[in-house]
């Protein structure tokens, strides 16, 4: 019995790896490629974007924003800087993040309430809540880090690797697992399936369409699809630069006066 | 003018003799094809149904409901008396963990839709987050219950997080520690019971013997729970009353094979009407499951009369067909009226405005009818298929049973003491009817489904369980609306680009660049946008976005900052136009909520002011003195933003909408009663009284036990009409019968003495006046008419053989007392098993018609003989033949002005405006029929009458 299960996963392994074009890649490396694909390309970045939250009474939300982005080290330490526009109530408020990446490094996040001119940090804990009452969450904002979960190949075809990711501690998520569907191309992840508990699926998130910029495949349109609470967020990105030489504006001071040239 | 043909009776029994088989056969194929029908039975027991589907408080109802993603709740609730730290320990609250778990699963899908509990809306210590304050300037969000504590530590830590939120306390965590509840939202709430039951078996399966109690409450149990076990009462109740009529009937009758009779008909007539009603569509609804109950004793009335004459008559010698014939005969007029009359009295109650009322009324009628239908053909028939010798030892025609009979004997008794004290008896009817009008005024208008079962009913205890630890478990919804405005939009935007320009040197001053080019660049923007806008709204949103837009284009760094800045002016101002971003109104919605709490009334209540607040005190600094609306519009805005921050972002829909111009109130209520919801009511309106509504809001109620006020009110109005309009219907039909507005008065004496009595005594008991207790005044009346009419054209057919009414009282109090009185004792006892029910309102019906019998019964016994007496030389005196009666100038009028009153009841409802011209239109016509009638009567043919009347017997 041992001996057929056996066999059968080294014929599954060799299978995949002779029908790869891309033989060579281990899971590891196809997991570490997307995550430079999605959230390291260039040594920094900057976007608008356009968020619109619809729900499933067909009731819109509009939320603007411009995200600053800066890599500290190559699939390592990063910062994020998200500056609301709109609505007007809202405009001036910013979310700043420092990523540190590894086992029980907890990243480091404020907020910057303008009517009140308050800066808050926000507890170490849960990234998985909702990002400004969105269908995204605060962790698909600066990327969930690679060490929470397990990663294993699951399938693949011409377009994609399909990477099913398993929390480590899946105390700490509402998901049992996802699933990455992996450009073989790009290596950006085209969707995130999320499974419920009982393996059921409950959110997805697409990219929509692709440009590329500055030589860098970027997502242009991203579709968060909340299917228990029948509700979607569009994000269209757009204004996206690289390498825009940014200086070190991720600091508390900057959140009361926003660093206005590298905000158009 | 006769009012039928006086051979048809004979003729119609005759036939029904001599086709006794062809009659039987074809009544029980009409009955076996109805009977097909009621396989196919909804059933519907939403009391909200009470109100049709387009009554605008049932539209509202759901509009909101929609708007603010609000669905029928159950709670759950977990009480721990014995623990010293109350639910606060890792068991209890493992428990409450694992029940969440498990309620959020309970969903399947039926007819290609998913059905059961709305998993993401489940409202439970591990669905909702914790907003605070750590210090430092630190705030955390986090779920409230990630992993069920495990040790008592964690579970004293617990404790505090969880009372920390003024939101939760009183809704899912006890001021006393002791309980904790979950909310269940239902798809529907005809998935109540199944929700119901299957939270309850996974509780027996896993908890049995535990230390905490298990509590399910909430209207949408009540309610669907209701509608199953109706059923079991319809199918246990209805059949066990009838077998004590039947038990009754043979102690009265001795021979089985005749009693048999009226109980086909019983049955045959609820089978034909019941599967009339299933046939037509109309679902079974609590009223209408109360048809086989209702139409029992009417059904079986008619055929104890015949039975009855029939014992007292039969001899061998005689036969059974002669006996028959002369029975049939003599009885065809009362019974013909009494099911009219009774038909007459159900059928109004299409006067009501509640729909299953109507189709209930009806129902009936038509049943009262096809039981009328199968005692004067089936009845007769019958009698002809029993062999002539089973008859044998059957009868009293020698009157030897009746003499010695002690009801037959206490019969007599009673006639001469109703001879003897006339008069005390009818000053004693005046004096009980002004204490039951007394008693009348004292009725207690209330109703709530919960109160539909007994108070050993677990839903009776959760309720009242859950409603000592919790705000309540009765919901329901203040909205407040943003008023429809109309808008000038040229106008707006020309004082507003005045604004604007105001605004300018400030900018200036401030030290922003350019400000002159970028402002007359929007200005020029503004003024074209706003030809082409719909609203405000979209208006500003649009110079906004396209301020936003043109930014990104600036000369400099610099201007970026001015074309922000001169956007943002318009983007608050559509901000300012949405009422619930607005501090004020926040804090008028807070006082409100505090006012109602105050008042007792309410236990708890929930609005987006409670969020704004809560979310700002973690903000600042999580001391209880921040703990409140903040200064500002934005500051409330960036408040919410940051709810929306947490795990349940959609939470915030359930106060307010999308685009901040309605906002709910969610009201907690420790009684579904209506008085109870009525006296909230009248409170919000003391509030709004002294605290004016913000002038661009205003104010509307929802929810379930909103609703089941409205239709309350709507039903107790509508029954009033109903019985005057039956009362009156009835009073034309007796005025006919007898041509006399003497006797028709006379006749409807015991029904309004009966009347009285039964609901004086309801309002002294405090017995609260609910629907079934509605409905059984069109019940009473018509069985006390009954009674009535048997009674007087008794009187009146023996009254012309005999000169002294002493003779005729004695007559009275022989065989057609002994009928009234069987026939009494038979319904009376014979629904008294209805009071094993488990359903309060099939108990009310129970001892209700035991009473309702009773009274009328006797009060026709007592009261007509010695009111005959009194005034038997008035009521005597005049004439019976129709050519007389139409000449009568009285009893014209009084038939005219009567139809009037029916027809203006009839069409009240249906016309929109204006009552008052209504009653315009009816006084002229009244008018005119009264000179009609003065005409008619002074008619050549009646002046040629002789001037004396006929004869004095007396």
């Amino acid at each position: 019995m041992k001996k057929t299960i056996l066999t059968i996963t080294i014929f599954i392994l060799t299978g995949i790896s002779l029908g790869a074009d891309s033989a060579k890649l281990s899971v590891a490396q196809i997991v570490n490629k997307a995550n430079i694909a999605a959230y390291y390309q260039g040594r920094d970045a900057k976007a608008r974007v356009h968020m619109e939250i619809v729900s499933d009474s067909g009731a819109k939300k509009v939320r603007d924003f411009i995200i600053l982005r800066k890599t500290i080290v190559d699939g390592g330490d990063q910062k994020f800087y998200v500056y609301f526009n709109s609505p007007a109530d809202i405009r001036r408020m910013v979310f700043m993040v420092h990523k540190h990446v590894g086992e029980d490094n907890q990243d480091d996040r404020w907020l910057y309430l303008p009517s009140m001119d308050l800066v808050n940090r926000i507890a170490a804990g849960d990234k998985r809540t909702s990002f400004v009452g969105s269908d995204y969450f605060y962790e698909d904002v600066s990327g969930r880090d690679l060490f929470e979960d397990t990663h294993k190949l699951v399938s693949e075809n011409d377009k994609y690797y399909i990477i099913r990711n398993t929390p480590k501690k899946p105390s700490d998520v509402e998901f049992k697992y996802y699933d990455l569907s992996i450009d073989k191309k790009t290596f950006l992840p085209m969707k995130i399936f999320f499974y419920d508990k009982k393996n059921v699926l409950y959110r997805k998130i697409e990219v929509l369409k692709v440009g590329i910029i500055q030589g860098h495949p970027t997502a242009l349109y991203v579709l968060v699809t909340n299917l228990a609470a029948k509700s979607k967020t569009r994000m269209v990105f757009s204004g996206v630069k690289y390498d825009i030489g940014l200086p070190d504006i991720f600091t508390e001071r900057y959140l009361r006066v926003p660093p206005r040239k590298y905000l158009r | 003018m006769k009012l039928f043909d006086k051979d048809v009776d004979r003729k119609l029994v005759e036939y029904s003799v001599v086709h006794h088989k062809k009659i039987t056969i074809v009544m029980l194929i009409v009955t076996a094809i109805l009977a097909c029908f009621i396989p196919k039975v909804r059933v519907d027991t939403d009391p909200e149904n009470m109100l049709s589907s387009d009554e605008p408080v049932r539209v509202y109802h759901h509009k909101m409901k929609k708007e603010f993603t609000i669905y029928d709740l159950v709670v759950l609730g977990l009480v721990n008396e014995t623990d010293p730290h109350g639910v606060y320990n890792p068991k209890t609250l493992k428990k409450v963990y694992d029940l969440t778990q498990f309620v959020k699963s309970l969903n399947w899908k039926e007819n290609g839709k998913e059905v059961g509990v709305v998993g993401p809306e489940v409202m439970a210590p591990s669905e909702v987050d914790h907003v605070s304050n750590i210090g430092m300037g630190t705030i955390s969000f986090e779920w409230l219950v990630k992993t069920p504590p495990k040790t008592q530590e964690e579970a004293d830590e617990f404790k505090i997080k969880a009372k920390s939120n003024p939101l939760l306390l009183d809704t899912v965590f006890s001021r006393d520690d002791k309980a904790v509840a979950i909310y269940i939202p239902l798809t529907s709430k005809d998935v109540g019971y199944r929700v119901y039951k299957q939270i309850n078996k996974y509780i027996k399966d896993n908890y049995s013997g535990a230390q905490e109690k298990f509590y399910l409450a909430g209207l949408p149990i009540a309610e669907d729970t209701f509608g199953v076990e109706m059923f079991l009462q319809m199918v246990i109740s209805a059949p066990m009353a009838m077998l004590v009529v039947f038990i009754l009937m043979i102690l009265f009758f001795k021979k089985i094979i005749l009693v048999i009779s009226p109980m086909i008909v019983a049955i045959i007539s609820i089978i034909c009407t019941m599967g009339l009603l299933i046939a037509f569509g109309y679902p079974i609804h609590i009223m209408t499951s109360m048809i086989p109950i209702f139409l029992m004793p009417i059904a079986v009335v008619d055929s104890i009369h015949i039975l009855s004459e029939f014992f007292d008559r039969y001899s061998p010698e005689k036969g059974r067909r002669a006996v028959i014939v002369e029975v049939m005969h003599e009885l065809f007029v009362p019974m013909l009226y009494t099911s009219l009359t009774s038909a007459a009295g159900f059928a109004s109650l299409a006067l009501t405005p509640i729909p299953p009322v109507q189709v209930f009324g009806l129902f009936v009628a038509v049943g009262i009818m096809i039981a009328w239908i199968c005692t004067v053909t089936f009845v007769p028939a019958y009698v002809m298929m029993i062999r002539e010798k089973s008859l044998d030892d059957f009868g009293d025609s020698t009157g030897k049973i009746s003499r010695e009979n002690p009801m037959a004997r206490s019969l007599h008794w009673l006639g001469r003491f109703v001879f003897r004290y006339a008069k005390p008896i009818i000053v004693a009817s005046v004096l009980v009817s002004i204490v039951s009008v007394i008693g009348i005024t004292k009725i207690n208008v209330n109703d709530n489904p919960v109160r539909w079962f007994t108070l050993s009913h677990p839903i009776r205890i959760a309720d009242i369980e859950l409603n000592k630890h919790f705000g309540g478990t009765y919901m329901s919804y203040l909205v407040l609306d943003q008023k429809q405005e109309k808008v000038d939009l040229p106008t707006y935007a020309q004082n507003l680009s005045k604004d604007f320009e105001a605004q300018i040197p400030k900018w200036k001053e401030k030290g922003y660049v350019n400000v002159d080019k970028v402002a007359s660049q929007m200005e020029t923007l503004f003024l074209k946008l706003s030809k082409t806008a719909s609203s405000k709204s979209e208006l500003l949103n649009a110079i906004f976005d396209e301020a936003y837009e043109r930014s990104f284009k600036a000369d400099s760094g610099d201007e970026v900052e001015t074309w922000d800045v001169v956007g943002e002016y318009f983007g608050l101002k559509d901000e300012a136009l949405k009422p619930f971003k607005q501090p004020d109104n926040l804090n008028y919605i807070s006082k409100m909520q505090k006012y109602l709490l105050d008042s007792g009334l309410v236990g708890k209540s929930n609005s987006l002011s409670d969020i704004v607040k809560k979310v700002y005190q973690e903000l600042i600094d999580g001391k209880q003195s921040n703990y409140r609306i903040p200064n500002s519009s934005r500051a409330v805005a960036q408040c919410l933003m940051q709810y929306q921050s947490g795990h349940k972002p959609y939470d915030l829909w359930h106060f307010v909408t999308n685009d901040f111009k309605h906002a709910n109130i969610w009201l907690q209520l420790k009684s579904g009663d209506n008085k109870d919801m009525r006296k909230v009511i009248a409170v919000v309106n003391e509030f709004i009284k002294k605290n004016p509504l913000p002038n661009n809001l205003e104010l509307h109620w929802a929810g379930l036990t909103y609703i089941n006020v409205v239709w309350q009110e709507k039903m107790v109005f509508g029954m009033l009409q109903s019985f005057i309009g039956s009362f009156l219907v009835v009073f034309v039909m007796m005025v006919l019968l007898f041509r006399s507005v003497g006797w028709g008065l006379l006749c409807m004496a015991p029904l309004t003495i009966t009347i009285l009595l039964i609901y004086g005594a309801t309002g002294f008991i405090g017995k609260d006046y609910d629907m079934p207790t509605a409905v059984l005044s069109s019940l009473t009346l018509g069985m006390a008419v009954d009674f009535a009419i048997h009674f007087i054209q008794r009187v009146r057919a023996n009254h012309v053989g005999n000169s002294s009414w002493r003779g005729t009282n004695k007559i009275m109090f022989g065989e057609p007392a002994r009928a009234i009185s069987r026939n009494v004792i038979v319904i009376a006892v014979g629904f008294l098993p209805l009071l094993t029910a488990g359903l309060v309102p099939y108990k009310t019906v129970g001892i209700m018609l035991c009473c309702i019998m009773a009274l009328s019964g006797s009060i026709t016994l007592i009261l007509l003989p010695a009111m005959v007496k009194v005034w038997r030389h008035k009521l005597f005196c005049q004439c019976k033949s129709v050519r007389c009666a139409s000449c009568s100038f009285i009893m014209c009028s009084v038939v005219s002005l009567s139809t009037v009153v029916i027809i203006v009841l009839c069409i009240e409802q249906y016309i929109k405006s204006g009552l008052s011209n209504l009653l315009l239109i009816a006084a002229v016509f009244s008018l005119v029929l009264l000179i009609g009638c003065y005409l008619f009567t002074r008619r050549k043919r009646c002046r040629d009458l002789p001037k004396t009347k006929e004869s004095n017997e007396v």
